[in-house]
């Protein structure tokens, strides 16, 4: 099996804390949101650990925009622009998880390091990374400090719209975390992404004589 | 041509026509505004005891020299004094110990200004017997008990002669100026919460609290007020709420549109603030190491704070008035535009999106459980085809 190196080093360490990152903040949020149902730790404690690993996450994500923004590895994240060939792709692709990963079909998506997602985690990850995290951050800091940020607060239409898209937001996420874990292990052994992604970089990639295919990330 | 004299006596009597109408036009139009202009002064609508009495004490630098060099002001500012919510009771209400026929001939005997302060403010719990019930319990009065002559008593907080409506925070804060800066010590957004809670909410524990909603013009920046004599809010609360059960979600929202006219950009909105429910409990402020320091007292959900709601404006006079809502408007979904400036994080929560993280979750746990189901039952009908010697299914699915 050939070896692709696709996540290149700025990615995987913005990917692992990003990764510890999101898990504590979806455990404090749910703390803070859910006092009474839930005492793993007090109010005050989980609002502080929030606070400051949000501010982690945010200078986290400008790892991974500086990045892509200064590599040409922004490609990845380049949109497929014809929607007919993106949601052929699209359809191949749930085909492929839905019936042929089961009788070891080969991915329809090719890896390599500029097109290392297929069409639909290209689509979730724009929207992930362009929309939801960037709204997440924002709304988040405007809550840190109400009064201080009260002209943004209004602009977004109060402390109460602010909060219900941070809390829609973070719904999402715990929905996109089960997806996301257990998608990873569905490469071409179980640990297979896991390992490239959090340690070697390195995708196995099937060679193209044989199954004419790759595994994906 | 020279005038003869009786064209010129006519010229002159019609001058002094004219003369007089244009007068005793002027005169109708400009004396009402004369009138008006000259609007009473508040002082002059007070008896005329208390105006006696005002005769001496409503001069500037009236004063009692008490020796030593220590002097008592006896001035008293009669405009505000007749503008105070104690206006209408008159001086002798609370200077009933002053006997006309002696006074001020046999002044009494004072031994120093705080000491006057002191002994005057026991008189008011002659109406205010409650209040001074619960200030009895308070840090205020134990540390006045104990001896310390600065503790506060009613007229510290108060004012004198010039009580009028005030918020807790502007009263605290005169004294206990440093509080802004110990709060921010420990308390997470401590500005937005010394905005927004009542300092006897957390101060005076033993109490009861709730959320007011109050009528804020976000345009010029303050609380809306009342106009005098035109009780307009409380009308239209008992309009939107036909039922007389307290305004629910869908009635707060028609509340606030037919104040704001129907406008997509309200002018006027609603602040939340946790108050006391009974403004005479917070009388019994107890000492900072009793304050509620726990965050899960208000940021939880069915917390005591957010079980009574009540929507309120200020009446001309700077009091609250109020009018009672259901505690369910604080985590309706169809509140985020009519409460846009209230939400307690964990307290208000929309029972919507609780039940949409619920979904979510069961959803994210269905992926991979669906999925390994899924495999489950297509290996075995790969397995059944095999077996059968069936030629496996030409794959349309992954091909390159």
């Amino acid at each position: 099996m050939e070896k692709i190196y696709v996540h290149p080093l700025p990615v995987r360490i913005w990917h692992m804390i990003n990764a510890a990152g999101f898990v504590a903040m979806l455990v404090t949020g749910t703390q803070i949101r859910y006092v009474g149902l839930i005492d793993m730790m007090s109010f005050r404690t989980a609002v502080t650990v929030h606070n400051w690993i949000g501010f982690v996450l945010i200078g986290n994500y400008f790892i991974w925009l500086l990045f892509y923004l200064f590599t040409d590895k922004i490609k990845v994240y380049h949109p497929e622009l014809s929607p007919t060939k993106h949601f052929q792709a699209s359809f191949r692709q749930l085909q492929y998880y839905g019936y042929g990963i089961f009788k070891g079909s080969p991915n329809p998506h090719h890896v390599s390091a500029y097109d290392k997602f297929n069409p639909m985690q290209s689509m979730m990850y724009q929207v992930v990374m362009f929309l939801l995290v960037p709204l997440l951050a924002v709304t988040g800091l405007l809550m840190w400090d109400v009064q201080g940020f009260y002209g943004a607060v209004e602009f977004f239409g109060g402390v109460r719209v602010v909060d219900t898209v941070h809390v829609l937001i973070y719904i999402f996420f715990a929905f996109f975390i089960f997806f996301h874990v257990y998608m990873g292990s569905l490469g071409h052994t179980p640990t297979a992404h896991y390992k490239a992604m959090f340690v070697t970089g390195y995708e196995g990639v099937e060679e193209a004589d044989t199954a004419g295919g790759a595994t994906r990330q | 041509m020279a005038s003869s004299p009786k064209a010129s006596t006519t010229i002159k009597a019609v001058f002094h026509r004219d003369f007089v109408i244009a007068a005793f036009a002027a005169f109708l139009v400009l004396f009402p505004a004369k009138f008006m202009a000259a609007e009473a002064a508040p002082a002059d609508k007070l008896s005329d005891g208390d105006k006696t009495c005002l005769g001496c004490h409503g001069t500037a630098g009236f004063q009692k020299d008490l020796g030593g060099g220590k002097l008592l002001s006896l001035q008293v500012a009669g405009d505000r004094f007749a503008k105070s919510v104690h206006g209408m009771n008159g001086c002798a209400s609370c200077h009933a110990d002053i006997d006309l026929k002696t006074h001020p001939q046999n002044p009494k005997a004072i031994a120093s200004a705080r000491e006057f302060s002191i002994t005057m403010a026991k008189v008011c719990s002659g109406c205010h017997a409650e209040e001074q019930k619960q200030y009895d319990t308070s840090v205020h009065a134990k540390l006045l008990a104990g001896g310390n002559q600065s503790a506060p008593v009613c007229t510290d907080c108060h004012g004198v002669h010039d009580v009028t409506p005030r918020t807790a925070y502007e009263t605290c804060v005169g004294c206990h100026s440093a509080a802004m800066d110990a709060h921010k010590k420990w308390l997470p957004n401590a500005g937005l919460h010394l905005e927004v809670v009542s300092c006897a909410a957390c101060h005076a524990p033993a109490a009861q609290r709730m959320v007011d909603l109050r009528l804020y013009d976000r345009v010029n920046k303050k609380w809306v007020a009342e106009a005098a004599g035109r009780p307009e809010f409380e009308n239209m609360a008992r309009a939107a709420d036909p039922g007389g059960h307290g305004l629910d979600a869908i009635e707060l929202r028609r509340l606030m549109a037919q104040i704001n006219h129907g406008d997509a950009k309200p002018h006027t909105i609603l602040r939340g603030r946790i108050e006391l429910r009974n403004a005479v409990e917070a009388h019994q402020l107890a000492g900072k190491d009793k304050a509620i320091k726990d965050c899960a007292s208000c940021h939880r959900q069915g917390a005591e704070p957010f079980q009574n709601v009540t929507v309120s404006i200020l009446s001309a006079d700077g009091a609250p008035l109020r009018y009672k809502a259901q505690k369910e408007v604080l985590g309706s979904a169809l509140s985020v535009d009519s409460l846009r400036e209230f939400y307690a994080v964990g307290g208000t929560r929309s029972t919507l999106l609780d039940m949409l993280l619920v979904l979510a979750v069961l959803a994210g746990l269905a992926v991979p459980i669906g999925h390994q189901i899924l495999k489950r039952i297509v290996k075995k009908q790969l397995a059944r085809d095999a077996q059968a010697g069936a030629p496996a299914k030409p794959d349309d699915h992954g091909g390159t």
